[in-house]
This record gives C-alpha cells, structure tokens and sequence, in this order.
C-alpha cells in the first residue's frame, strides 16, 4: 500500500506544491493545543512545555516518532494525521516561540512510520 | 490452493475454505457450550476472584486508587484477613466509573469547571457506559452488590447511519441501519447466487453442495427463490405500513437502495457479519448509571478509603513500603505497610516519585494514554422516539470529533432525555477538547443537527468530559503500541520489590470495567502466594 500513496503524493506535488502545503500553526492549535498550550508552555506535571525543549529541537526522527505512536501520557497520531501534516506541525512547533531548529522534510516522518503496521479504526471503543 | 480451488470472478474460493467456514459457525457454537460447561469460552477470562485461602498472617497492605481496580483489591485482600489502607486522590471513588448527574462538579486542567445541571433523574455515563454479557467478572459483582442492570441497546436497525465521507446519492444522508443492512447483503446475496446457479461455482461443489449454497443465499439475502434477484424485503421497512382494513390494508413495500449508491455512500463499514467481540448485542448498563457499581464497591470497602490524599512518592525496603501523601488540606501524611497494590494510571504514575528499578521507571513511562472526550446534551424532548421511532442504540457517524452519538436505554417514552451527543478518541478527541464547554456544546449540537433537524431546538445544556484533561487521569486508557506492548508491558506485570501495578491498562481487555477487576485479581492472587510461601 505504502508504494502507491508515496506516488500519488507526488502526483499531488507536481500539480500543486503551494496549495497543497498544510498549515503547520493552524493544525497545531486543532491537534495539539489542548494539552501543550497555544503558548507551548504546556502544563506542568501533566503535558510537557514545547518552548525551549531540546527534545524537540533536537533530532527531528524521534519527535516523529513520538507523534506517530506516542510516549508517555502522549498519545498516537499515526492514524490521524499524514506524514506531510505531521511534517509540517513538526516544523512549526520547531521554529515557533523561543525555538530554532530546522524544518522536518516530510520524508523523515515517513520513514519513521515504515514497517509499522496500520491499525484499522474501530467504529467504537469500549 | 489444492485441485480444489476454483476461480470465482477475480478472486479465489476454494471449495474446502468455504465449506471449513460454514462449518465453524456450527461447529464454534457446539464447542462453545462444551467449553462453556468446563468454565472456558466465549467470556470474560476470569470469571470469579481468586480464592485467596490460607493465613493472611496480618499482613498490611496499602492500595493506590480507589478506581474498580483498588476497590476490588481492597474488598477481597479484606475479605482473606488482609489489613487495607486505600488512597485516593479524589473526594469520591470510582476512578473513572463516574456519572454525571445534577450537581457533579468537573475542573479539567485547562482550569474549565462545570457543574451539571441536568434536570433531576438525568445522567451522563462520562466514563464507562457498556458491560457487555460475557465480562463475567464486572457481572460477578454487580450481582454481588446488588446493582439492578437493564440492557443498553447497543444495535438498532432503525437507528441512523450517517457517512458525509463517501460519495453518491446517499452521502451524507442519515440512512437507517437496517436499510443498508438488508440492501447491502441482498445484493451481495444475488450476486452469489446468480453465480452458484449459473455454474461458475460447479467445478469443485457437488450439485448438491451448489443447491444448498443457493438455498442458504435466497434465505440470507430475502431473495427470489425463482429469479435469485433481491428486490427489497419487508424487514427493511414500508413506505405505506401494513394495518387494518383496505388503507391501508397491506401497505406500500419499500424499495431498496441501488448497490451502486449503497457501496459509494460507505455505509457499509458499520457493517459485519456479527459484532466484534467488545460491541455485543446484549449489553447491560445499571439503572440510575454506572457509578452504582462505584457505590456499591464503595459500601463494603469505604471505610478504608482516605478521600483526597494524592500520593507524592512511595519508597520501599527489604521490610515494608512507605507511602508519603498530600491530603486535602495540604497536610502530608504517611502510610506504611508490607506491600503496596499501585491502581494509578501510567500517565499520573510517571510523575510520582516511586522507588522501583530503572527498567520499571522506563516502562511506565513507555506506555501512551489515549485522550478521550463525552459530552451529555439534555434534550427537552426526546424526538429521537416520538418522530423518528429510534429507541436507543448509536448513530454511527463519520463526523471528525464526533463518530458516536448515543440514543439513551433508558427513560423510554419520558419527557427529556440525554444524548451521548460525541464518544471521540485519539488525536480528533484532542482537537475537540481545545474547546471550551460552551464551544465543545455548540460543536457536538452542529454535528447532530446534521442528522436530527429537530437537535439544536430541542438542546438544553450539556456535560462534557475529557479525560486526557482531567490530571488524575491524564488519558481515557492505556494506548498501548507494539513496542510498548512487547517492552513495557511484561515489566510491568511483575512487582518491583513489594509494589504490585494493577489497572485497566495491565490487560488485554484495556478500558473496560472487567479489565481493572481481572487485572486487581490477578496481582492480588500473585501478592497473596507470595505471602504464603514466606
């Protein structure tokens, strides 16, 4: 399966790069903000500050991986968000508040997502 | 594939893997009975505590949590002669069996408070809502303590299915179940059949084999016997419904859906041939909600519980833990005991200072929690079953946020009722809870309005829960991955020194009531034969 999207994700850039760049800011605030704070700050004792934290401005392959299948309380956004939206939180949350760190291709998430396996949503959990 | 595979349109039925299958179903419901008789089957792993026989030699032990899986523990290890200090961080106990009813009072962690303000007689189950009939063990208690239970309708071919996602003429349109259940398997039906019949399955299938194939299709399906086609059947409703006399004496058949529309909507992902093992038919919730089993616990154990102490850190040595808490006041107090029995969820746990290895440390902090939202919308009416004749069950929905709406099994045919308006998990319940009340409210009114034009005139007020936001909790259950499972988890189960980890989250069955219970039976066996062999 993977094979396949990869090319039409391609496709996709050819036609239109600009348009279909996702808004790194704006899917924060929907997908993140809850626990870490518009402000980055997160909660103390409860979600991590992501302000001046050199986890996140460190090596981009582990924060993709802590967004694809979670750590700690964080949880798993693998089936949630894309590779290209996950890239481009990942790049906003890196340059954005008091942190400096480069962008995330969106090649880093994907190839920390290969060989894991997609788990199929359920209509319901418990 | 054997000699006996045959092609059947691009794909492969082979004759043997058909005939295995039809006879498993026969055959799984016969060996089930017999495993059933030997106390196996199609249940609930443990069906009743350990019997925790022998001298409990005044042991004294202290349980973190007074959730299902602290109260259980307490209740037997008290029972077997055990001394038991129970600790929660809450002024009430249940964990996270709670129900919100006029009064309840939430603080999430963005500092959002409500109190709800539903009429008397109304709830919310915001945590747990469901015990299907094979958790033996949820069920072994609600017997015990006498909770009264009904069934919670949890599949109603009259409820809506409402798919925007798809394409077609039936895209976002709320379809009832039943509908596309009769027209989808119809069709499926006929399709099977026509080949069967035509011979394109002769080659490995005896005349007789295809004859009964074909009967058990026509039957499946509602087919024509002569023509094999399906052309719709009353279980799927009329368009003039049969009475009395000549109108509208025999009614007006409805006419099904196409297959085309049907398979473009996607409606067919609610779909399958039973329900998943977690989403049984029959399931019960207690009357009056789910912390009656909370209450019930509470009767026999309360007593032992200290309300509104938050554990700081736990230390242990060659003779005994030692438990150092924040009580309500801000007072710190201790506790010291032979053993401890931690229920406290990972998420809340990684932050304590707790004296265990550095593997147990990592493990703990390995496992994700999944965030979780519910919202309760107090309808002034309940035109779910006065226009629309649904009574109870869910309207599956692919709406981002919102997946599950809940028609209430309870107070049928009463003035109000409350909707499970949202039953949200993983990151789109993240995004959700961004929100504030208020907003979260008009999200999930928007959402069944959708589905019911008469949702948001019929909205009073509402209760929304999100557990990721709720620090003694800091998550819905344990999310487990691959590698947590495979490096976490074995940790995990194994005390580290005298502390013993129990909880939903310790598990196959996570987020489940039973799951807490089987999961405190299970250590407490193990503390319990520890005890023994000193």
């Amino acid at each position: 399966m993977r094979p396949t999207l990869l090319a039409l994700g391609a496709c996709v850039l050819l036609a239109g790069p600009v348009a279909a760049q996702p808004d790194g800011h704006a899917m924060f605030v929907d997908n993140c903000s809850a626990c870490h704070q518009q402000t980055g700050r997160g909660i103390p004792g409860a979600f991590p500050a992501l302000d001046g934290d050199g986890f996140v401005t460190g090596e981009p392959s582990a924060a993709a991986r802590t967004v694809l299948f979670g750590r700690g309380g964080m949880p798993s956004f693998k089936n949630d968000l894309s590779d290209a939206q996950i890239a481009a939180i990942l790049t906003y949350v890196r340059s954005a508040w008091s942190n400096k760190a480069a962008p995330v291709p969106e090649t880093t998430v994907a190839a920390a997502r290969a060989g894991s396996v997609q788990a199929v949503h359920g209509l319901q959990a418990h | 594939m054997g000699s006996d595979s045959v092609s059947f349109g691009r794909g492969l039925l082979t004759r043997r893997t058909f005939f295995n299958s039809l006879a498993a179903v026969g055959g799984a419901s016969l060996a089930m009975m017999g495993m059933d008789a030997l106390g196996f089957g199609f249940a609930s792993a443990m069906a009743a505590p350990p019997a925790l026989s022998g001298d409990a030699r005044g042991t004294r032990v202290v349980i973190l949590g007074a959730g299902l899986a602290g109260m259980t523990a307490a209740y037997e290890l008290s029972k077997a002669g055990y001394s038991c200090q129970v600790l929660e961080a809450r002024s009430i106990a249940g964990g996270r069996c709670q129900t919100a009813r006029r009064g309840f009072k939430d603080t999430d962690l963005l500092g959002h408070t409500q109190v709800c303000d539903f009429d008397e007689g109304l709830y919310i189950n915001v945590g747990p809502w469901r015990i299907p009939y094979h958790h033996r063990s949820t069920l072994h208690y609600t017997r015990l303590f006498g909770v009264p239970l009904e069934v919670i309708v949890n599949d109603n071919d009259a409820a809506y299915v409402y798919f925007q996602g798809g394409s077609g003429p039936l895209a976002g349109k709320p379809i009832r179940k039943g509908q596309i259940a009769a027209d989808t398997r119809g069709y499926a039906a006929e399709l099977l059949a026509k080949a069967a019949r035509k011979g394109d399955l002769d080659q490995p299938m005896t005349a007789e084999d295809r004859d009964q194939l074909v009967a058990y299709l026509v039957h499946e399906g509602y087919l024509s016997p002569k023509d094999l086609a399906y052309l719709g059947t009353e279980g799927r409703g009329f368009d003039v419904h049969p009475g009395a006399g000549l109108d509208p004496g025999p009614g007006k058949p409805s006419t099904p859906y196409a297959l085309k529309d049907l398979l473009d909507s996607k409606t067919w992902e609610v779909l399958t041939s039973v329900a998943d093992y977690d989403q049984q038919r029959t399931m019960f919730q207690p009357v009056g909600g789910m912390d009656q089993i909370a209450r019930g616990f509470e009767r026999h154990v309360g007593r032992m519980i200290r309300y509104g102490a938050q554990v700081k850190a736990v230390a242990q040595g060659p003779k005994g833990v030692t438990v150092s808490y924040l009580d309500d006041a801000g007072k710190p107090g201790l506790v010291e005991a032979d053993y401890c029995v931690c229920t406290i969820p990972l998420s809340v746990l990684k932050s304590i200072d707790l004296q265990v290895s550095a593997p147990f440390k990592a493990a703990i902090g390995q496992v994700a929690y999944a965030p979780v939202n519910k919202i309760g919308l107090q309808m002034k009416r309940r035109f779910w079953e006065e226009d629309h004749f649904i009574y109870g069950g869910h309207i599956y929905n692919d709406i981002p946020g919102v997946r599950t709406i809940s028609l209430p099994s309870t107070g049928w045919q009463g003035q109000k009722g409350v909707i499970l308006g949202y039953y949200a998990f993983s990151g789109e319940a993240a995004m959700v809870s961004a929100k504030s009340p208020a907003e979260r409210a008009a999200f999930a009114v928007a959402a069944g309005q959708k589905v019911f034009p008469e949702y948001t005139e019929s909205f009073e007020t509402a209760f929304s829960k999100s557990w990721h936001l709720d620090r003694h909790n800091l998550g819905g259950w344990a999310d487990w991955s691959e590698e947590s499972r495979r490096a976490a988890y074995p940790v995990l189960l194994q005390p580290d020194g005298r502390i013993y980890l129990a909880g939903e989250h310790l598990t196959y069955i996570g987020g489940w009531q039973a799951a807490a219970i089987e999961s405190a039976w299970q250590q407490i066996a193990r503390l319990h034969a520890r005890v023994q062999a000193a």
